[in-house]
């Protein structure tokens, strides 16, 4: 297993520059979220990864190396727009893309069969994929891209189309991918599941790397913090508002929201409340992945 | 277990499990079948319809009874019809004409009553010259009859053709053959432009390309189109000459255009099948490289057409040119373009066929073909990558040259 570093990446269409400049390192059996906004650069990163299309500068190394077709059969791929043959039934759509990647017969089928059950197909396995749904489809799509056992598994949108049962299997999978040490690169816009998911996040906009790192390191790099005090009596308000820097936020609940510099002591802080009032509730709210994407991307839509 | 052969043996399983394979092949077989019927069917109706009755006096009814027999059936020979020739033959279906013969100053004269006018007037005056010459000279017409008929013995000085009849039977076997090429690419680029585009538009495309080298990707997906078109082609020929046997069976050779037909399904010399076989696999290998790169342009469906179109143009043209190299094999323009890639797998095969080409000729065509199909496979691998993962619009000129340079 090795890590997957992109070195300066650039690649432009034409007139139209899609990746200006993206750098980050992937370790190897980690989880990895590539954010951004819609045009930001994401698909044609991965594109670059998989070698379908080459840089017109900077590296892409899989394990201090670059990518060739031996190293990219090893990789899986499941692509925003969804790929299959309309006309093939399940189990051979699955056998064959796993055969491509290197799986030899009877494994191709059996290999087959082992996806199609853990992603709920049974009842597909021999029907055309043109047949399914949208989501069943995806979920095809999925055990194409992982029979073989992929070293990297990139993943761009994988949960759009997924009713969220279907959500919750797919992430189970992945989840089961990664034990089994698959590094997983993926890109979504449903945050809340790439926060689950993901150990290290790289969000970028207009091509270029805007934050990157674990979720504690992006969130040590963001100046403000939440906190949440119960009940919203005056007495408390008043030691809160003595904050430098605090802010109050509207709240729809009865409580006292504000957001006050990342460098105010919360200890003290709770202290300084209890001395004054009674305190039934005292939270420290850490900036979720949503809040850091918005602001990260602020004016790249 | 090797790429290619992964996606040739997926593709090739694909193809022939369509059922625009299966529907074509049913058809084509059928055509096949009613083409090598119908001529027979048409020339047996056409000869047991072609019946006359003579009109005049004994004498010449007589004679111009013995002189037609070998290509009329003669109903009667009467001295006057008892109608009018139009009631006549209203009243006698079968008869096609009614022919009244009289001596005129210059010899005989002969006027027919058709349903069909100019149908039996060459044949009547070719075989009424003895008549006519007899009647102005007083020659016996048996006698002319006989002197008339001139026995050409026909000698191939290449030693290519012993007799006249196996170098008409070659022209026809190399008109088949030559047919049967056009409609299997004909029939089978379509299905290459329709299955590449919709890898694209559906983008498998992407997952091919992450895991296969485009231009290997290329050659297993042609080399698939090839074998199954081969495999549609060999059916055909197939049911041909079932066909021709059954014709020459049922018709019991009497007519022949039965014959024709026997001598084409069933004289076909294994020199001539492994001449089809090579300038099939060129031919077609050349034209699917060019379907598929089409195919690789095309965004939408509406599309197709008028990305594909154009190469169906050396197609039509080389077919023409069989055609002229069919009847003139040597002639300086069939030579010529029997080396022009795309059009040699039609024109050098029929020159092969018909008449004797000399070896360098052949070697040097074969040779161009090689070449060019190894050049077209990779140009079209350039043109394949770069318009399968281009997306919205066909890549202008500038962009596929620059692809055709990329290193």
């Amino acid at each position: 297993m090795g890590s997957l570093v992109l070195s300066g990446v650039a690649r432009s269409f034409g007139n139209v520059t899609a990746v200006r400049d993206v750098s980050f390192e992937v370790p190897a059996g980690t989880t990895f979220g590539l954010l951004g906004p819609n045009g930001a650069g994401k698909t044609t990163t991965m594109r670059m990864i998989l070698g379908i299309l080459p840089p017109d500068r900077g590296t892409v190394t899989w394990n201090g190396a670059p990518i060739d077709l031996h190293v990219r059969r090893r990789f899986g791929y499941l692509p925003e727009e969804r790929g299959l043959y309309a006309k093939v039934k399940v189990r051979d759509h699955i056998a064959y893309f796993g055969r491509l990647h290197g799986v030899e017969p009877p494994d191709d089928k059996a290999g087959a069969d082992q996806w199609i059950e853990r992603l709920g197909l049974g009842e597909y396995a021999n029907r055309r994929c043109g047949e399914l749904s949208k989501g069943n489809q995806q979920k095809v799509q999925i055990a194409c891209a992982a029979l073989h056992h992929p070293e990297l598994l990139i993943l761009d949108e994988p949960f759009s189309g997924l009713d969220p049962v279907n959500a919750e299997t797919l992430l189970d999978a992945l989840r089961a991918l990664r034990e089994a040490g698959t590094t997983l690169i993926l890109s979504s816009h449903q945050m809340w599941q790439i926060e689950d998911l993901c150990e290290r996040f790289c969000i970028i906009a207009h091509g270029t790397v805007r934050a990157s790192g674990t979720l504690t390191e992006l969130r040590s790099g963001w100046p403000t913090r939440v906190v949440k005090v119960e009940p919203p009596s005056p007495a408390l308000r008043a030691v809160i508002d003595a904050v430098p820097g605090a802010r109050e936020l509207p709240s729809p609940e009865r409580l006292l929201v504000y957001e006050v510099p990342v460098s105010t002591d919360s200890a003290s802080l709770l202290r300084a409340l209890v001395a004054a009032d009674a305190v039934t509730r005292f939270e420290r709210v850490e900036p979720r992945l949503a809040d850091i994407y918005v602001r990260a991307t602020e004016n790249a839509e | 277990m090797n790429t290619v052969a992964i996606v040739f043996a997926a593709e090739f399983e694909r193809r022939v499990r369509s059922r625009a394979f299966v529907f074509g092949t049913v058809i084509g077989a059928v055509s096949i079948a009613l083409i090598a019927f119908l001529p027979a069917m048409v020339g047996n109706f056409a000869g047991a319809s072609k019946t006359l009755v003579l009109v005049g006096e004994p004498r010449l009814t007589s004679t111009a009874a013995q002189l037609l027999a070998r290509d009329f059936t003669i109903a009667a020979s009467v001295p006057r019809l008892p109608q009018s020739p139009k009631d006549y033959l209203d009243a006698h279906k079968k008869v096609t004409a009614v022919a009244v013969l009289a001596r005129a100053r210059d010899g005989l004269r002969v006027e027919t009553y058709t349903r069909n006018p100019g149908e039996l007037r060459g044949t009547l005056a070719t075989d009424l010259v003895p008549l006519q010459v007899g009647l102005t000279t007083g020659v016996q017409p048996e006698t002319i009859a006989a002197h008339t008929r001139v026995t050409i013995d026909e000698h191939d000085v290449s030693g290519r053709f012993s007799n006249a009849t196996q170098a008409i039977e070659a022209k026809g076997i190399a008109y088949v053959f030559v047919m049967l090429l056009y409609l299997a690419i004909l029939l089978n680029a379509q299905s290459i432009v329709g299955a590449v585009a919709e890898e694209k538009t559906s983008r498998i495309a992407e997952l091919l390309v992450a895991s296969i080298d485009t231009a290997q990707l290329l050659l297993a997906k042609v080399l698939a189109a090839t074998a199954s078109g081969f495999i549609q082609l060999a059916l055909w020929i197939g049911t041909a000459a079932l066909a021709a046997r059954a014709v020459g069976d049922f018709f019991n050779d009497n007519a022949p255009a039965a014959s024709a037909s026997a001598g084409v399904g069933l004289g076909v010399t294994p020199t001539e099948v492994l001449w089809f076989v090579l300038f099939f696999v060129l031919g077609f290998i050349q034209y699917a490289v060019l379907f598929a790169a089409a195919g690789s342009l095309v965004n939408r469906s509406e599309d197709t057409s008028s990305i594909s179109g154009p190469l169906y143009i050396p197609i039509v043209g080389a077919i023409v040119i069989a055609q002229f190299a069919l009847q003139y094999p040597n002639a300086p323009n069939a030579v010529v373009l029997s080396f022009v890639p795309l059009l040699s797998p039609f024109v050098m095969f029929t020159r092969v066929v018909v008449s004797t080409v000399p070896v360098w000729q052949l070697v040097t065509s074969i040779a161009l073909n090689v070449v060019t199909a190894v050049a077209l496979a990779w140009a079209a691998g350039r043109v394949y990558r770069l318009g399968m993962l281009l997306y919205g619009r066909v890549p202008t000129p500038r962009q596929i040259v620059a692809a055709l340079r990329q290193r």
